[in-house]
C-alpha cells in the first residue's frame, strides 16, 4: 500500500492503493471516477484511454504508482464550470454517441489530437484515434465529430456551456424561444 | 410461435401523418437524450455502480470440452478468510432457456460441462483477487466425454450425447418447409446455379464486457443491476430458477456499452449474483473479463450452407432450394428460431415463385450460440445473393437490373405466407446505383478492382412474444406534470441504438414539447410497463406506437383544456415546440406547462398508458408465425473493394448503402445503424473469426482461438471502409408514423455485396467465409492456372 | 478485471540506483518502461515480478544523441512515438522511423519505449494467454510446464520474436548499450543480441539493463525499409516482418540505371525466437544491378529460409508464401526511398 499523490483533474489527489493497481483500478475503484471504461484490461480496446501530462495513454496497463506527481485528466476533468467541453459538446451533436461505451477514451484521444493540431485532415483523424475500438458507429459520425470540433476550436470557441447554463432564466417564453432541439 | 393461442388484437395504428399538420420533433437532426451523459462521462453503466459492503464473484469454469463432474469439493474454498459465499449447480438445479420449448442451461453445470469454459461454480467475496483464489481450492473431478467440435459429426452420432435424453440424438432443431413445387421448377428453369456456401462463426464483441450487481433486500426485495438487453425475460427467468414470486425482482438496466444481441439471453452471472447477494446478504458484483465474454458468447452461428437457385431465361426466378446445417455450440439459446430464421426470412426483396429449406441446428462442444444482429439471416442472406448474382451472370442481365426485374412489390404476400407491407427496394437500389457510380464502374474498372451489390430485407420486430401470451407486446406510461414536464415510463432498453431518445421524440411531437421538457425512465420493471427487450428490431415500431397511443390520449386532454381557455374548438388547438396555441390564431397561445395545469384542473392527474400489439400475422402452417412480423425493412449495398493479386488481401474501400427504415423518426440515428451495421458485416467478411481449435487430436481440441480483443480483430478506424448511408422513407402502414426498422437489415448485404466485387474484381466467387488474405489467393490462384476449385466455377 | 498479482514498486532517481536494486534482487525485480508489454504479461501470469523497478524517474534515457562519428545514440526510454517522428531518424533510416509508426497503436507507441521494444518478451498463441485458458490446455515449457504446443516433442520453446524495431536495427548494424551494477557497461551487435531460446530470447542478465541502441552513421547511399504482414492496419503485432539495407552505388537513379547493389542485409522476423539473418542473400546481390529480376532472386533465396510456425495466428504457408511478396516490396520500397540523409 502506497499513497499516491497526483494532480486529478486539476486537484491534488491523495489516495492510498496497493503498488500493484493500475491507475484505472484506482480511479474507477478508489476515486470514484468511473467515467474511464474498461473493455479488455490490458490495452487491446482503448476504452481506458485518459490523459496523463495531456497525452493520452491507456490507463489499463499504467501502473497507478507511476503517475506519481504528474497531472492525471479523465473525462470527467474535461468538463469546466461552463460546461461540456467542445469535443465533448461536438460528440454529442454528431450523434456518434451511440452505446457510449468507447466515446470516454475516444473523446480523449481526439481530445489531444484537436490541442495539437486542429487542422487534422481525415487520415490524420483516422489515425490518431486507432488505439480506440468503437463497436457501434462504423467511426463515421466520429470523424465528423472531430472535425467539427477542430473547426469550432479553430473559430474560438471552447464549448458551448451546459445545459443547465443554457436553460437559465428567462421564463417559459424565452426559453421556448431558444430552439434547443 | 403463437402456440394456437387466441389472439386479442389490440394493433393501433395511427397512420402516417404528423399529429399537428407538419412535424416539428420528428426527422428532425436532434442531440440524443442520453447523449451527453455519455460524453461527459456522468452516463452509469453495470460496473460503475459500488454498493456498500459490495462483494466481488468469479466462476469456476470448465477446462475440458465435454465432461461428466463426478464430485464438486468447495470446502476448501469455504474455508478462504474473505470468501462469503460459495455456490455450485446443485443451488440452482432448475433449467432454464431464453425459448420456453428449450430449457436446457443450468445456471451452473450440474452434472455435465459442455464446453471449455462452461460455468461449474461461482464465489462471492471481499474482492476479485480473493474470489479468484478461492476458484483455485475448488476441487472437481471430471470423466472427460467425447468431445463434438465437427457439426457434421454431430449430425451422425450421438453416444454419448451432448443433451443427454434428447430424443434427437445432437440435434437441436430440423425445420423443413417447402411452397410450391421446388423440383419442378428447377426442373424446367432455364438456368440453375448450385453451390456451397459457409460461414464460419462470429462475436458481437461490444466494448462493454457484461457486468451485473445483485442485492437482496431486507425489505424481501432482490434488485438486479444487469448490462441485458432483455429486461423482462431475465426477471421471468429469475423468478422461474430462484423460486421467487416476480413480483419480489426488480431488474434494472442501466446504461449498457453495447450488445448486438449478445445480451439477449438470461444468463448464469445474473442467477448467481442474485443467489450469492441472498445467500450473504451482501451485494454482490458479477464482473466478466473479456475472456469469459467469448465463453458466454450467443455470437453468430456458423453455418454450410447448401443452395440452389433458377431462373428463366429473362432472368425471372423460378426457385429456391437450401440446405442449411447449423453448428449451434451446446446449448439452444434462440436455436430454435435462428433454424427457422434460415429460412423464414429471405423471401424478399425478390419474389420466388417456389421455395424449399432444410435447415438443421447440432449441438457441438463449443460455446453457445445465439442471435447476432441480422439473426438467422445474414449467412443464407450471403449465399442467396450471390447465387443471384451468378444467375444474373448468366442471363447476362446487370445485377441491379436482375434484382429490378425480380422485385416482389410492396403490400404482398411472400411465398412462405408473409405479408410485406411497405417495400422501397428500388428506391434503394436506385439510389445505390446513382451514388456509387455503378454504371461507370461495374465491369468497367481495372483488374483488381471491383464493384458489387446485394440486396436484403428484415423484421421490425417478431410478431410473437417468445412466449405465447395474450397481453400487449410493449406498453409505455406518459405522465404530465404541472411543471411543463412529460415522463415517459418505457420498458424498452436503450443498447445504444436510441430507443429512448426515439421515445421522447413521439411523445415530444405528440404533445407538443422541446425535447428538454421530456424525460425518459426506462428498462426498470418497477418503474416500466413490460417491455420485450431489444431484439429483432422491434422497438421503434412496437414501443413507438405504444408512445402514440399513450401521447394521444393525453394530447386529447390538453387540447380540451386549453380550447376550453382559448374558447376555441379542441380540435384547433394545436401543441408544438413548448406551445399550445389556436391553429387560427398564433397569438392565441399558452406555454405546454400553462397547459398541463389547466388539462390537470380540468382532468385531475394527468397520466396515460399505451400498448401495442401486433396484427394477425404469418403462414398458416407449423412455424409460419416465425419470421412474420407487422412491416420489413430493405437494404441495397453497394462496395467497392481492391483485391491484392500478391497477398489475397480484400480493401474494401466504400460501401454505399441506401436502407428503407419507413419514417426515419431519428435521421442521425438511423443513420448510425446503418454505418454501425455495415460497419460490422463488412468485418465478418475477412477479419473476425471466432473458432476454436477443432482438431481433436491435439490437446487444444476445444480452446478458443482467440478470447481477447487483439487476437478477435475487430476494425479499428484505419481498417474501416468509407461508408455512406442513404435514407429510403416508404412511410409503413404499420409502424409509428410510418416507421419501421434500422437496426440490422442494413448489415446482410455487406457481406454478399463484398463476395461480388470480388468477382468483379477478378473473376473470381468466393463462397466460403471468411475470406483471409490465404484463402483468397488460393482462388485467385486456382482460377489464373484454370483448376476450378470449390470457390469458383 | 484482469488483474495484475501482487508486487512492489519502487522508482529509482538515477541509473546506479537502478542496476543497484536489479543486482540486489536479480530476477525478482523486474524493470518497467512503458509497461506495454510487461504489464500485460504480469496479468497473463506469463511473467513473475516481486519487485517492479520504474524506469519513469530517470534522467537522460529518452535522449537522441549525435556523437562525434556520426552515429546516433538513442536512449532506452525514447518513446516509440518519439522514435517514429524524429527528424533525423526519419532522415536516416527511415526503416526504423518506418517501423517504429508501426508498432501498436497511437496511445501504444506514446507509452512504449525503444528499450521495451528492443527487451520484448516472444510470443505465441499459446502463451499469451490467462492462467485458466494455459491451464485447461495444459502449461507449455515457456512457462510452468514441460511441453511445447507448437513443435510437439520439441525441447526448445519456438515462441517469435515480434519486436518491430529489432530487425531494423540488426540490418542497420546497431549495438546495444548494457549496463550492469557488478561489470560496468558493455556493448553487443544487435545481430548477437537475440538467442534461440523463446523462453528468454535475450543475451540480458537479470542485473543488467539496455540503456542506448547506438546506430551507426549510415554509408553513403544507405537505402532502408520495413514490412509487416497484420490483419488490421493498427494494433496488431507483426505475423511476419521484413526489414532490408542496401547500399546503392553508382548508376543515375533512374528506372533504367537505378544503380548496383552492395552490402545488402535483410531480416526476416515473427518467424523464430530470434529475427532471422537472411544468409548468402549479401553475395547474391553484390554488385549487381538493383532492378526486379535481382529482387525476384532475392525472394526466391528469402523463401527458401524461413518457415513460419503455428507459434503465430494465421496459416504458416500463407505466411510463407508472403516471405517474397514482403521481401520484394521492401526492396522495392527501399529503392524508390531514396538514400539515407
Ligand atoms: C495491444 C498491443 C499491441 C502491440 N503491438 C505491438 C506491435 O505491433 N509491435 C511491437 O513490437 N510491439 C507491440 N506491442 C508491445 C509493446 O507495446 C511495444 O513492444 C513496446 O515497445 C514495449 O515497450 P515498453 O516500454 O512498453 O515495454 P515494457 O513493457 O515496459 O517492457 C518490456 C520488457 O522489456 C524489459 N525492459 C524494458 N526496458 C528495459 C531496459 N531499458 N533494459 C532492459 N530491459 C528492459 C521489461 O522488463 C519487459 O520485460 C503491443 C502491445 C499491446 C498491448
Ligand atoms: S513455442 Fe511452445 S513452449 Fe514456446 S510458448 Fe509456444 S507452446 Fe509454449
Ligand atoms: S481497457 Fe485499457 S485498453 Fe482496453
Ligand atoms: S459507441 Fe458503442 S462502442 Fe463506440
Amino acid at each position: 500500500m502506497r499513497t499516491l499523490r497526483f494532480r486529478l483533474n486539476g486537484d491534488d489527489a491523495e489516495i492510498a492503493a496497493p503498488d500493484h493497481w493500475t491507475l484505472l483500478e484506482v480511479l474507477r475503484y478508489r476515486a470514484g471516477l468511473t467515467g474511464s471504461k474498461q473493455g479488455c484490461d490490458k490495452g487491446d480496446c482503448g476504452a481506458c484511454t485518459l490523459h496523463v501530462d495531456g497525452k493520452s495513454v491507456l490507463s489499463c496497463i499504467t501502473l497507478a504508482a507511476d503517475v506519481d506527481d504528474r497531472e492525471v485528466t479523465t473525462i470527467e476533468g474535461l468538463v469546466g464550470p461552463g460546461g461540456p467541453d467542445v469535443v465533448q459538446d461536438c460528440f454529442d451533436e454528431s450523434g456518434c454517441l451511440q452505446c457510449g461505451f468507447c466515446q470516454p477514451g475516444m473523446i480523449m484521444a481526439a481530445r489531444q489530437l484537436v490541442t495539437e493540431d486542429p487542422n487534422a485532415d481525415r487520415d490524420t483523424i483516422k489515425a490518431a484515434l486507432a488505439s480506440n475500438l468503437c463497436r457501434c458507429t462504423g467511426y463515421t459520425k466520429i470523424y465528423e465529430a472531430v472535425e467539427n470540433a477542430c473547426k469550432r476550436t479553430l473559430a474560438g470557441d471552447t464549448g458551448r456551456g451546459g445545459r443547465l447554463a443554457d436553460l437559465g432564466g428567462g421564463g417559459d417564453e424565452a426559453r421556448a424561444g431558444r430552439e434547443s432541439a | 410461435m403463437a402456440g394456437g393461442i387466441e389472439r386479442k388484437s389490440i394493433n393501433r395504428t395511427h397512420g402516417p401523418d404528423a399529429p399537428h399538420g407538419e412535424f416539428h420533433r420528428v426527422g428532425k437532426r436532434a442531440r440524443k437524450v442520453d447523449g451527453i451523459g455519455k460524453a461527459t462521462g456522468q452516463a452509469v453503466y453495470a460496473d460503475d455502480i459500488q454498493l456498500p459492503g459490495m462483494l466481488h464473484a468469479k466462476t469456476l469454469r470448465s477446462p475440458h470440452p465435454h465432461a461428466r463432474i463426478v464430485s464438486i469439493d468447495t470446502s476448501k474454498a469455504e474455508a478462504l478468510p474473505g470468501v462469503h459465499g460459495v455456490i455450485t449447480g446443485a443451488d440452482m438445479p432448475t433449467k432454464y432457456g431464453v425459448i420456453p420449448w428449450t430449457p436446457d442451461e443450468n445456471a451452473l453445470a450440474v452434472d455435465r460441462v459442455r464446453f471449455v469454459g462452461d460455468e461449474v461454480a461461482a464465489v462471492a467475496a471481499v474482492d476479485e483477487d480473493t474470489a479468484n483464489a478461492a476458484l483455485r481450492l475448488i476441487e472437481v473431478e471430471y470423466e472427460v466425454l467425447h468431445p463434438y467440435l465437427d457439426p457434421k459429426e454431430s449430425l451422425e452420432r450421438h453416444d454419448p450425447a451432448i443433451h443427454e435424453g434428447n430424443k434427437k440424438g445432437n440435434i437441436s432443431k430440423h425445420v423443413e418447409l417447402e411452397f410450391g413445387d421446388v423440383a419442378a421448377a428447377l426442373a424446367s428453369s432455364a438456368h440453375v446455379i448450385e453451390d456451397d456456401y459457409a460461414f464460419h462463426g462470429t462475436a458481437h464483441a461490444p466494448i462493454e464486457p457484461h457486468c451485473a450487481v445483485a442485492q437482496a433486500g431486507h425489505d424481501g426485495v432482490l434488485t438486479l443491476w444487469s448490462s441485458t438487453q432483455i429486461p423482462h425475460y431475465v426477471h421471468r427467468a429469475l423468478a422461474k430458477v430462484l423460486d421467487i414470486e416476480a413480483h419480489r425482482i426488480r431488474v434494472i438496466q442501466p446504461h449498457l456499452g453495447g450488445a448486438f444481441g449478445g445480451k439477449s439471453d438470461p444468463f448464469y452471472f445474473e442467477f448467481c449474483a442474485c443467489l450469492l447477494a441472498m445467500r450473504t446478504g451482501r451485494p454482490v458484483k458479477f464482473l466478466l473479463t473479456r475472456e469469459e465474454t467469448f465463453y458466454t458468447h450467443r455470437g453468430r452461428h456458423p453455418m454450410d450452407m447448401h443452395f440452389k437457385t433458377g431462373c428463366d431465361a429473362d432472368g425471372k426466378i423460378t426457385a429456391v432450394d437450401s440446405k442449411i446445417l447449423i453448428d449451434g455450440g451446446s446449448y439452444s439459446s434462440f436455436g430454435l428460431v435462428t433454424t427457422y430464421y434460415a429460412g423464414q426470412l429471405l423471401c424478399g426483396p425478390c419474389h420466388f415463385p417456389t421455395y424449399r429449406f432444410d435447415s438443421t441446428r447440432v449441438f457441438t462442444n463449443k460455446p453457445p450460440c445465439g442471435p447476432k444482429r441480422g439473426h438467422g439471416s445474414v449467412q443464407p442472406r450471403f449465399a442467396l445473393e450471390i447465387q443471384l448474382d451468378r444467375l444474373a451472370t448468366k442471363v447476362g442481365l446487370d445485377p441491379i437490373e436482375f434484382r429490378r426485374r425480380n422485385f416482389q412489390g410492396s403490400n404482398v404476400e411472400t411465398v412462405n405466407g408473409q405479408t410485406v407491407t411497405s417495400n422501397g427496394f428500388v428506391e434503394c437500389l436506385d439510389t445505390i446505383e446513382t451514388a456509387s457510380g455503378w454504371k461507370d464502374k461495374r465491369g468497367k474498372l481495372p483488374r483488381g478492382r471491383g464493384i458489387g451489390m446485394a440486396g436484403s430485407m428484415y423484421i421490425s420486430g417478431t410478431n410473437y412474444a417468445v412466449y405465447p401470451n395474450d397481453m400487449p407486446q410493449a406498453g409505455i406510461v406518459v405522465k404530465l406534470d404541472r411543471s411543463g414536464l412529460a415522463m415517459v415510463y418505457t420498458g424498452t432498453s436503450d443498447i445504444g441504438q436510441g430507443s429512448s431518445s426515439v421515445m421522447a421524440t413521439i411523445v415530444a411531437e405528440e404533445l407538443g414539447l422541446r425535447m428538454d421538457q421530456v424525460r425518459v425512465v426506462a428498462a426498470d420493471t418497477d418503474l416500466t410497463p413490460v417491455d420485450l427487450g431489444a431484439y429483432s428490431s422491434r422497438i421503434t415500431l412496437m414501443a413507438g406506437n405504444a408512445a402514440v397511443d399513450a401521447s394521444r390520449k393525453l394530447r386529447k386532454q390538453v387540447q380540451e383544456a386549453v380550447g376550453e381557455h382559448l374558447d376555441v374548438p379542441a380540435g384547433r388547438v394545436i401543441l408544438a415546440d413548448g406551445w399550445a396555441f389556436d391553429a387560427q390564431d398564433g397569438d392565441k397561445r399558452i406555454p405546454s406547462r400553462e397547459a398541463f395545469e389547466l388539462a390537470e384542473s380540468k382532468f385531475e392527474t394527468l397520466a396515460a398508458a399505451g400498448s401495442y400489439n401486433t396484427p394477425e400475422r404469418g403462414g398458416d402452417y407449423r412455424g409460419g408465425t416465425i419470421g412474420a412480423s407487422p412491416a420489413y425493412s430493405f437494404t441495397a449495398h453497394a462496395a467497392e473493394v481492391e483485391v491484392d493479386f500478391e497477398t489475397g488481401e480484400i480493401h474494401v474501400e466504400k460501401v454505399w448503402i441506401a436502407h428503407d427504415c419507413g419514417r426515419a423518426i431519428s435521421p442521425v440515428q438511423v443513420e448510425g445503424q446503418i454505418e454501425g451495421s455495415t460497419y460490422m458485416g463488412v468485418a465478418e467478411v475477412a477479419l473476425e473469426d471466432h473458432a476454436v481449435f477443432d482438431d481433436p487430436a491435439h490437446p487444444e481440441a476445444g480452446l478458443h482461438m482467440r478470447p481477447s480483443l487483439l487476437e478477435y480483430t475487430i476494425p479499428t478506424s484505419v481498417d474501416t471502409p468509407e461508408l455512406e448511408a442513404h435514407i429510403i422513407e416508404s412511410i409503413d402502414p404499420e409502424g409509428p408514423y410510418g416507421a419501421k426498422e434500422a437496426g440490422e437489415g442494413p448489415l446482410h448485404g455487406s457481406l454478399p455485396a463484398v463476395a461480388n466485387a470480388i468477382y468483379d474484381a477478378t473473376g473470381v466467387w468466393m463462397t466460403k467465409l471468411p475470406f483471409t488474405p490465404g484463402k483468397v489467393l488460393a482462388a485467385l490462384r486456382a482460377h489464373e492456372s484454370g483448376t476450378p476449385t470449390g470457390e469458383e466455377a | 478485471m484482469l488483474r495484475l498479482p501482487a508486487f512492489a514498486y519502487s522508482s529509482p532517481k538515477s541509473l546506479e540506483a537502478v542496476l543497484a536494486t536489479l543486482a540486489e534482487q536479480p530476477g525478482r525485480a523486474r524493470l518497467i518502461a512503458g509497461g506495454t508489454d510487461l504489464l500485460p504479461n504480469l496479468k497473463h501470469g506469463i511473467e513473475e515480478a516481486g519487485l517492479v523497478v520504474s524506469l519513469k524517474h530517470v534522467p537522460g534515457l529518452d535522449g537522441v544523441e549525435e556523437q562525434s562519428d556520426g552515429s546516433l545514440r538513442l536512449g532506452a526510454m525514447l518513446t516509440l512515438e518519439d522514435l517514429a517522428n524524429h527528424d533525423v531518424v526519419r532522415a536516416r533510416y527511415p526503416a526504423l522511423a518506418s517501423a517504429a509508426g508501426q508498432i501498436a497503436g497511437p496511445h501504444h507507441r506514446r507509452m512504449g519505449t525503444l528499450g521495451g521494444n528492443v527487451c520484448l518478451n516472444t510470443r505465441c498463441v499459446y502463451i499469451n494467454q490467462t492462467h485458466f485458458w494455459r491451464e485447461s490446455l495444459g502449461y507449455c515449457l515457456k512457462k510452468d510446464g514441460s511441453a511445447c504446443h507448437v513443435v510437439k516433442r520439441g525441447k526448445r520453446c519456438v515462441a517469435a520474436a515480434s519486436n518491430d524495431t529489432a530487425p531494423v536495427l540488426t540490418t542497420l548494424g546497431a549495438r546495444l548499450v548494457i549496463a550492469s551494477a557488478a561489470r560496468g557497461e558493455r556493448e553487443i551487435d544487435v545481430g548477437d543480441f537475440y538467442t534461440q531460446d523463446g523462453v528468454f530470447n535475450k543475451d540480458l542478465q537479470p542485473d543488467e539493463m539496455l540503456t542506448h541502441v547506438i546506430v551507426p552513421p549510415p554509408a553513403k547511399g544507405l537505402h532502408s525499409a520495413y514490412g509487416k504482414l497484420r490483419p488490421r492496419d493498427s494494433i496488431d503485432f507483426p505475423r511476419l516482418s521484413v526489414a532490408v539495407a542496401f547500399v546503392l552505388k553508382g548508376g543515375a537513379g533512374t528506372a533504367a540505371d537505378p544503380g548496383k547493389v552492395h552490402d545488402l542485409h535483410i531480416v526476416v522476423s515473427a518467424l523464430a525466437s530470434t529475427p532471422v539473418k537472411l544468409r548468402k542473400v549479401d553475395e547474391l546481390a553484390e554488385g549487381r544491378t538493383a532492378d526486379e529480376t535481382l529482387f525476384e532472386e532475392i525472394a526466391a533465396a528469402a523463401y527458401k529460409q524461413c518457415h513460419p510456425l503455428t507459434s503465430i495466428d494465421g496459416d504458416p504457408a500463407y505466411r510463407r508464401d508472403m516471405v517474397p511478396v514482403y521481401v520484394k516490396r521492401a526492396l522495392r520500397d527501399a529503392l524508390a526511398s531514396g538514400a539515407s540523409a
